[in-house]
């Protein structure tokens, strides 16, 4: 919805990051399925809103997202340095 | 009841199909009578559902224990060995099934099985702060980074994060961190 990402891109609050915490983490076994066995990786982030209030922001990737998370963040290094 | 009426090929398929979207991809809403009047018009009701009920199992035990194709076959013969087992044919299309969906239905499985939010989507884009005559602000780049997060089965939030070219760089040293822990986890034996 085009809209809905104006509206976003114009009025989202900007946070910066505080702390990043994060762990290495496997699931093994579930009610749904007693074989997963797949490895994720857990973070914790700590942001401040403008006006210094910290929120937690808890999240979980895979493996490859994990990959792709910080492919981007090699990305953004490359292009943040060149400006 | 004729054993042919139940025989694999394509609307067993089509049952199997429907029973992964219902248990593993989370779209509900496929009635038995629905199913049944699609795929086995000619099967009564009341043999229909202990049908449903056995491939029901039969898919839900493979995916749970994430079966290797040699798991498989060792399963699925001993099925159509047992008293009111299946078919080899219904075998050899249920062994098709799942060499072909697998990988799908593990990943629904493990999305089901993920409690806090999943990063859906990052965009980002690099900001120059340009100078003002009247600040002394000096350029200073900055990144700014939308993470989508969500968690399984509900909408998306929006987090949305500025980074400086240091912060950039601390967070590029935590990331490679968590990748030694990787390389060092995968690298270990079972």
């Amino acid at each position: 919805d085009c809209w809905a990402l104006i509206r976003r891109r114009l009025f989202e609050t900007r946070n910066t990051l505080v702390d990043f915490q994060w762990k290495l983490g496997m699931a093994v076994s579930s009610d749904t399925c007693r074989s997963l066995k797949y490895p994720y990786v857990a973070v914790m982030l700590k942001v401040a809103d403008r006006s210094g209030q910290i929120k937690t922001k808890c999240f979980e990737m895979t493996i490859p997202q994990f990959q792709n998370f910080y492919r981007q963040f090699k990305e953004i290094a490359a292009v943040i340095e060149t400006v | 009841m004729a054993a042919g009426e139940l025989e694999g090929g394509k609307p067993l398929n089509g049952l199997l199909n429907a029973l992964a979207q219902e248990t593993f991809h989370g779209h509900p809403g496929i009635t038995e009578e629905l199913l049944r009047s699609q795929l086995y018009p000619e099967v009564p009701p009341e043999e229909f559902r202990p049908f449903l009920a056995k491939m029901r199992g039969i898919l839900k035990s493979i995916a749970s224990a994430d079966m290797d194709f040699n798991q498989l076959e060792a399963y699925l013969t001993a099925q159509t060995k047992k008293q009111g087992g299946i078919t080899s044919d219904q075998a050899a299309v249920i062994s098709k099934f799942w060499k072909s969906h697998k990988t799908k239905i593990r990943e629904s499985l493990m999305n089901q099985s993920r409690w806090n939010s999943g990063l859906r989507g990052l965009s980002w884009r690099v900001d120059g702060k340009s100078q003002s005559r009247h600040s002394a602000q000096i350029h200073m780049p900055v990144a700014i980074i939308e993470l989508e997060l969500g968690k399984y089965g509900q909408e998306s939030e929006f987090l949305c994060l500025e980074f400086d070219e240091v912060k950039v760089n601390q967070i590029l040293k935590t990331l490679s961190e968590i990748e030694e822990s990787i390389t060092t986890l995968i690298s270990q034996p079972n």
